[in-house]
């Protein structure tokens, strides 16, 4: 009922779809964790999935990879089982937490996982890609986090896989490891891969998916390109430097939705910028420093997935 | 399963000291010593040292291998293997090959030092019996440890190891030879899977309290079946749940 399809293009109907999920739903004792899910990704998109802690992303991930049971829905990749494509080398992944055996080296690592596909890409291969050649004979246990998410990364690319599903990637990555990341990735994509990765870093979104899918209480509430989704919440922030304003007072402004204030400075989120912006002139006449911007996808992101406001955009 | 996955499970148990120590030091080591102090020249206690010290590095070595199952399945590394062409049963498969390579070199190293140091002789199918025969009869423990890996944790798996060997090593005649057991406690072993693997190793070298190498396999097969459903049964019981 909350869904929000923006586009409709010919690309994502099921015919030859890298991922097709319909009616997906899985709970846990009383937990609906995913709830009724439908998604088709077409060969070659590179998609995020966002969404708060608990909204069902991971829940999605292992369903699509075959990983745990839906209760009901269907689950195809590529027209066929999820354990069919694994077995076909088709899918590589890399999942939350650690899944490196501390007693085996790097190279070991990648090229045990090599040995068990049929068709890999050399071991030396990945590792170059991932940027880890260097670590090869490393033991896995003597890793940073940051080393350690390329290693994985490395296990998760080695089987030369056509859909690529990453569940936060970049956690325990500093900002340099990250920026590194998203390059290496950039050399698989380009090759005209399918790319789903779940993240908590909106600006990894903004920055490297095609289209963002955002999730709430095992749904799907958003669904479009960036610019789409953040078309989505009209509202606007204003920020300024308001002497002498206080949140209860700013708050009573007409249009408000909510309201920060840093001393002097507040951050006004509204959904009629011109309304609010003349009573708070009338209200607080030496305000200076004004700025008007569009909310983002973080705005769009919090206002989607906050429980009240989800529920009524359509 | 692969050759080259099969190497690297090796190697990784052969980095472990504490591996090395229980599975290949500690039969030699105890081997020779225990003739120096119990021996006294009869060949027959030498034999029966021999075959208890191989059992007891073989049996160790596969217990330690599927005991590791536990630290692969809590930090994700299984769910990163169902995402490979690997079944569940290729895992399993590849898990218990690697249990027996481990145990080969207790059933090498103490044959060939009774052999050439303590001057043990044998026919033909004796020495069969001693390396092959004991090498066959641990399966059943390949089995029990890959079991008891997929039922412990990091944290427990430890002393649930170490419980399970010194009950199967001290209760079931390899460290108590079964010449010194009162007659309860013979009662007992022979409940244990190790009193028969003691036993297929035994007949070659003494017919003193020795049981038919036919009902020993028997009752081992039986051990073999009874853990290996066990095995399975955990295993589906474990990938469904997660």
């Amino acid at each position: 009922m909350n869904t929000t399809q923006i586009s409709q293009d010919g690309s994502r109907t099921s015919a030859g779809a890298a991922v097709m999920l319909t009616g997906l739903r899985k709970s846990y004792g009383d937990v609906r964790a995913v709830d009724g899910l439908d998604l088709v990704i077409a060969p070659g998109e590179v998609v995020a999935l966002l969404g708060p802690n608990g909204a069902g992303k991971s829940t999605t991930v292992d369903m699509m990879l075959g990983l745990t049971r839906p209760d009901s829905g269907n689950v195809t990749i590529f027209g066929s089982s999820p354990r069919d494509a694994v077995a076909a080398g088709a899918i590589g992944a890399m999942l939350q937490g650690g899944a490196l055996l501390d007693d085996a080296t790097v190279g070991e690592t990648v090229g045990m996982v090599a040995s068990l596909h049929r068709k890999p890409m050399p071991v030396a291969e990945a590792l170059r890609r991932t940027g880890i050649e260097d670590l090869a004979a490393r033991r896995c246990n003597k890793l940073s986090g940051g080393q350690k998410q390329r290693v994985r990364f490395a296990v998760a690319l080695v089987s030369d896989p056509d859909l690529l599903v990453l569940d936060e990637p970049t956690a325990a990555m500093d900002v340099q490891s990250r920026r590194d990341f998203w390059k290496s990735m950039h050399g698989f994509t380009n090759t005209g891969r399918t790319v789903l990765f779940a993240t908590h870093y909106l600006e990894e979104a903004e920055n490297y998916a095609d289209r963002v899918v955002l999730m709430r209480a095992g749904r799907i509430v958003a669904d479009g390109s960036v610019a789409e989704v953040t078309s989505l919440v009209s509202g606007r922030v204003i920020r300024a430097a308001v002497p002498g304003a206080t949140e209860s007072a700013l708050a009573v402004l007409p249009a408000v939705t909510e309201v920060e204030v840093r001393a002097a400075n507040v951050a006004i989120s509204s959904n009629d910028s011109d309304t609010t912006l003349r009573a708070l002139l009338a209200t607080f006449p030496q305000a200076h420093d004004i700025e008007v911007t569009a909310m983002g996808l973080e705005g769009a992101f919090l206002s989607l997935t906050s429980s009240e406001n989800g529920a009524d955009l359509s | 399963m692969s050759f080259g996955y099969l190497v690297v499970e090796v190697r990784r148990v052969l980095r472990s000291t504490r591996f090395l120590i229980f599975s290949v030091v500690f039969p030699v080591l105890l081997f020779l010593l225990y003739v120096g102090i119990f021996a006294n020249g009869d060949q027959a206690v030498v034999g029966v040292l021999m075959v208890n010290m191989t059992a007891f590095g073989a049996l160790s070595a596969t217990l330690f291998a599927g005991g590791r199952l536990a630290v692969e399945r809590s930090v994700g590394w299984q769910r990163q293997l169902r995402l490979t062409p690997l079944t569940g049963a290729g895992y399993l498969a590849a898990k218990g090959v690697t249990a027996m390579l481990l145990a080969l070199p207790a059933v090498v190293l103490v044959p060939l030092l009774g052999a050439v140091a303590e001057g043990v002789s044998l026919d033909g199918a004796g020495w069969l019996r001693v390396t092959v025969g004991i090498w066959l009869a641990v399966i059943p423990f390949a089995l029990i440890g890959l079991l008891i890996g997929q039922l412990g944790t990091p944290d427990s798996i430890q002393p649930i190891m170490s419980l399970t060997m010194m009950a199967m090593s001290l209760l079931g005649g390899i460290f108590i030879p079964v010449d010194t057991m009162p007659s309860w406690l013979l009662d007992v072993a022979q409940i244990l899977p190790s009193y028969w693997l003691g036993q297929v190793g035994r007949g070659a070298v003494t017919t003193d309290l020795s049981v038919n190498l036919g009902k020993a396999v028997l009752v081992l097969a039986v051990w073999t079946a009874a853990v290996g459903i066990g095995v399975v049964r955990r295993y589906r019981r474990d990938s469904a749940r997660v």
